[in-house]
């Protein structure tokens, strides 16, 4: 198990981390997840002890790993693969065999693991070529198999993925996800995809300001984002601030730009909220005759309309109040959309996602 | 790094330097043992090969490799001032006898002489062919002045010739500095055989011993213009250095060199010394000319003890 | 152009008769070179190390001057080593004024800034990411630098060939220290010089010639070295 307790850092006065919390048990492969340059690499490199935190610690196994003095201690039990794909002036198997040369493994034991890892990563028959001269792809699935055939505990991975053919992305997913499963390896990575994330993770933390804002599952994040800037990342459309007025059988009444909207579930009144409204759960209709059953129906005019393949966002105002919505090419065909017609919008409650802006920065 | 770490570090670079060096040496020899005799030498010893004969015989009788540092008398006089040869040879009375005062140079002993010549081109265009030392030397100065034809090459030096340049001009009542100074007057800052190589390339005049001439004159278009002149005559000595000021000198050896260089036997090489090769000798032994040469018997004979 | 003609003449001559004086220089200016080259990369590397890898005060300071000292005229350090090689020096016990050794220590002294400097800017040109990864992989101090030389390995072979043929072809040192003595510590460029001043142009282009083919052979084996 790794606590990260209150990690600190800043360099030459500027703030990185502003004291990130979590626990991340052994064998979960735990994705930080945000925009970058928000301290995700740093705090992988605090976990690899390539930086000391200024303030705080990390405890593995109940021991602070900072303050032991033999780093390699602690780090030969881990593993990190970097953003930048890195490849030794070298042979791919000098590449691959590195780790072991440092831990005085036998040559005949090297041989064998590092054939071994050169089929796992599908890169067999390539053992004597020169690293340098592989594609990015192929360099990361290096990258991974030298740190793989250390057997590391820890598994840190630094945008493992980002940029790479879809080949490549596929085995390096595959291994990861094999070693998680056959030898219990604890993954920790960086990234900024969200699918990744999703197709990976146990958990997800989002990273914001230089500390975790929102934890849990990939499904948690997107039900239930606790702040504007978590939905805003996750790709949540609409995205308005507003006042809770008041409480009306068992939903919120929140009033922003001049309308009311329903929320499912009470919300203290005068509480300022941040609303969420996924734009594809909103109905859009021609004229004012809807025959809804939803709670919230709002009459406005098109403001734009932007296609992008089948799906058109079309943007929908009245007076200040705006709101995305997504219709499919047929619907825009059928209803004869464009901008400057008066329509009508509806939305169901329980598809209006308040957030109080409190967020656990607990990870 | 902190500072007791990179002081660690010099002291083993420092280690490293002084314990390997020996250790990778092509011939580690034990410097200034008693198997080995290091000699500061004026270059015409070297030059005209007399010492590559006479340290063969010395080494074959003593069983001890003889080695030199061929440089002006200037510099050897200054070598064995730092203690770094064993015995000098050099030929410069002036210099000499400061060093003798001031205490390094112990035993002298003369062991040959020459004379210098005053060489330069066929062309003479100064016309000093037939005159003596001091009217050339005026001539050269006069013709200099208005001839542009008309250069002066000096060793430039403080070797044994340079002195005896510089004793030349101011025999001739000139003011060495001006001399030094004028446009006619160039500086080799080189030995013998190089300046001989500067002369013959601008055409100049120059004053060489008659042992390096006599080395390099078939190679040369220059011609001696004036020789046989008694200010021109050219006395080599060897004297060892005083083991009281330079305890590592092999003092021994330096002895018996003395008293080999001063033996019949070897005075009678000196005087044959090229004859075979070249038709005459390049040196003349001192022993039976003291009187010529204007030195003591006790130089040429008396054993160093 | 007589001279240059017989001079490649002489050349291959006193090469092809393996004439042993010429043996003797050669194989002498070898051992000297090779010795200097040798001390001053076992010296250059950790001293380089520590200073691309550590971060002290005037780092930068130390690294412009080590950086100036290759410009260091072969005849300023023969001084100096003079000075400090002459029995009235402060390592004059060691009897290395006109020997070998003191020759190798020279050629040593100036080379060692040649060395050290470039074995720097090969260890700092590693790239950042290659570091992190040696780091990250656990390496001992020594598996770091051995990595790091490994990693650098072209650029500070380049180092040893700019070390050596400075080495090789120097003459100042060479002979303020070594004196140019007929069978202890003639070298090559001494012995040129010597029959240059002698006006043996033909024996000094032959020398010069042998010189050349030298460096061009051990360029050419740590060429090969190097594309190992």
């Amino acid at each position: 198990m790794i606590t990260i307790d209150n990690i600190k850092k800043s360099f030459d006065g500027k703030t990185i981390l502003s004291g990130v919390d979590g626990t991340i048990k052994t064998g979960e492969i735990f994705a930080i997840i945000g925009p970058s340059g928000q301290g995700k690499t740093t705090l992988l490199r605090i976990l690899n002890l390539l930086e000391t935190p200024s303030e705080g610690n990390i405890i593995l196994d109940g021991v602070s790993i900072h303050e032991i003095k033999d780093r390699n201690q602690i780090r030969r039990k881990m593993g990190m693969v970097f953003q930048d794909t890195i490849a030794f002036h070298d042979t791919v198997f000098n590449n691959i065999a590195l780790g072991l040369r440092y831990r005085h493994y036998s040559k005949k034991e090297i041989q064998e693991r590092v054939m071994q890892k050169l089929g796992e990563i599908g890169l067999s028959g390539f053992s004597n070529r020169n690293a340098t001269t592989l594609s990015g792809g192929e360099k990361q699935r290096v990258s991974l198999a030298r740190v793989l055939i250390t057997d590391p505990e820890i598994l840190l991975l630094d945008e493992p993925t980002a940029n790479l053919d879809p080949i490549s992305t596929e085995v390096i997913e595959n291994l990861i996800r094999r070693y998680n499963r056959e030898c219990n390896t604890t993954v920790i990575m960086a990234t900024h995809d969200l699918l990744l994330g999703q197709r990976l993770a146990d958990r997800v933390a989002v990273m914001m300001d230089g500390r975790f804002i929102q934890s849990g599952t990939v499904f948690d994040l997107f039900s239930r984002p606790c702040s504007g800037a978590v939905a805003q990342f996750i790709g949540i459309g609409n995205i308005l601030t507003g006042t809770v007025i008041g409480n009306k059988d068992g939903m919120a009444v929140i009033e922003t730009d001049g309308v009311r909207v329903y929320a499912l579930g009470e919300i203290p009144p005068q509480t300022p909220v941040t609303i969420a409204i996924r734009p594809e759960e909103i109905t859009l209709h021609r004229g004012s005759d809807t025959g809804t059953s939803a709670r919230n129906v709002i009459t406005g005019i098109i403001e734009s309309v932007q296609p992008f393949g089948i799906i058109s966002t079309i943007r929908v105002s009245h007076n200040t109040f705006r709101l995305s919505v997504q219709v499919t090419w047929q619907s825009m065909q059928d209803l004869n959309l464009a901008p400057g017609i008066p329509v009508t919008i509806s939305f169901k409650a329980s598809s209006v996602h308040g957030m109080p802006d409190e967020c656990s920065h607990a990870a | 790094m902190t500072g007791r770490t990179l002081t660690v570090l010099i002291a083993i670079i420092l280690g490293v330097v002084l314990i390997s060096s020996p250790v990778l040496a092509a011939e580690a020899l034990p410097e200034h043992s008693a198997d080995r005799l290091l000699i500061g030498t004026t270059t015409s010893l070297d030059a005209t090969g007399l010492l590559d004969v006479l340290s063969e015989k010395f080494e074959a009788d003593n069983g001890i490799d003889v080695q030199w540092v061929a440089v002006g008398t200037g510099q050897a006089i200054e070598y064995g001032r730092n203690c770094d040869v064993d015995i000098i040879m050099v030929h410069d009375r002036v210099a000499e006898d400061k060093f003798i005062d001031e205490g390094y140079g112990l035993d002298r002993r003369i062991f040959g002489y020459n004379y210098f010549l005053l060489v330069g081109p066929g062309s003479d265009p100064a016309q000093i062919s037939g005159l003596n030392a001091t009217e050339a030397f005026s001539a050269i100065n006069t013709a200099g002045e208005t001839d542009e034809s008309v250069v002066f090459v000096s060793r430039g030096d403080n070797s044994g010739t340079h002195s005896r340049e510089k004793l030349l001009w101011k025999g001739g009542g000139y003011d060495y500095a001006v001399i030094n100074a004028s446009p006619w007057y160039r500086e080799a800052g080189a030995g013998m055989g190089q300046t001989l190589t500067m002369t013959e390339e601008l055409q100049a005049y120059t004053l060489c011993d008659s042992s390096t001439w006599g080395a390099y004159e078939s190679e040369l278009t220059l011609i001696p213009l004036v020789e046989n002149d008694d200010r021109f005559l050219n006395i080599y000595a060897v004297m060892r250095i005083n083991p009281d000021l330079c305890p590592d000198v092999n003092a021994e050896m330096a002895k018996k060199w003395e008293n080999f260089m001063i033996s019949p036997e070897v005075q009678d090489i000196i005087g044959t010394y090229g004859i075979e090769e070249k038709g005459k000798a390049y040196f003349s032994p001192a022993l039976g000319n003291e009187e010529l040469i204007g030195v003591l018997v006790e130089e040429t004979t008396t054993p160093v003890v | 152009m007589n001279d240059l003609i017989t001079g490649i003449g002489i050349a291959f001559g006193l090469i092809l008769t393996a004439d042993p004086e010429v043996i003797d220089i050669t194989a002498r200016t070898l051992a000297i070179t090779c010795s200097s080259t040798l001390i001053s990369v076992v010296v250059a590397l950790p001293l380089g190390a520590a200073i691309a890898f550590r971060d002290f005060p005037g780092k930068r300071t130390v690294i412009s001057i080590i950086q100036t000292l290759y410009a260091l005229p072969t005849v300023v350090v023969g001084l100096l080593c003079f000075m400090v090689l002459s029995r009235s020096g402060p390592l004059g016990y060691l009897g290395w004024m006109f020997t070998p050794n003191g020759m190798i220590f020279g050629q040593t002294v100036l080379i060692l800034p040649i060395t050290a400097g470039l074995v720097i800017t090969a260890l700092q040109s590693v790239s950042p990411g290659i570091t992190d990864t040696i780091r990250s992989l656990g390496a001992s101090r020594l598996q770091f630098l051995r990595s790091h030389v490994r990693e650098a390995r072209f650029a500070i072979m380049a180092a040893v060939i700019v070390g050596f043929s400075r080495a090789i072809s120097e003459v100042g040192t060479a002979i303020m220290i070594g004196g140019n003595i007929k069978g202890h510590t003639r070298v090559l460029t001494t012995a040129i010089s010597l029959q240059t001043s002698m006006g043996n142009f033909s024996l000094s282009l032959a020398l010069g010639i042998i010189l050349l083919v030298i460096a061009l052979v051990i360029n050419l084996l740590l060429g090969l070295v190097q594309n190992r």
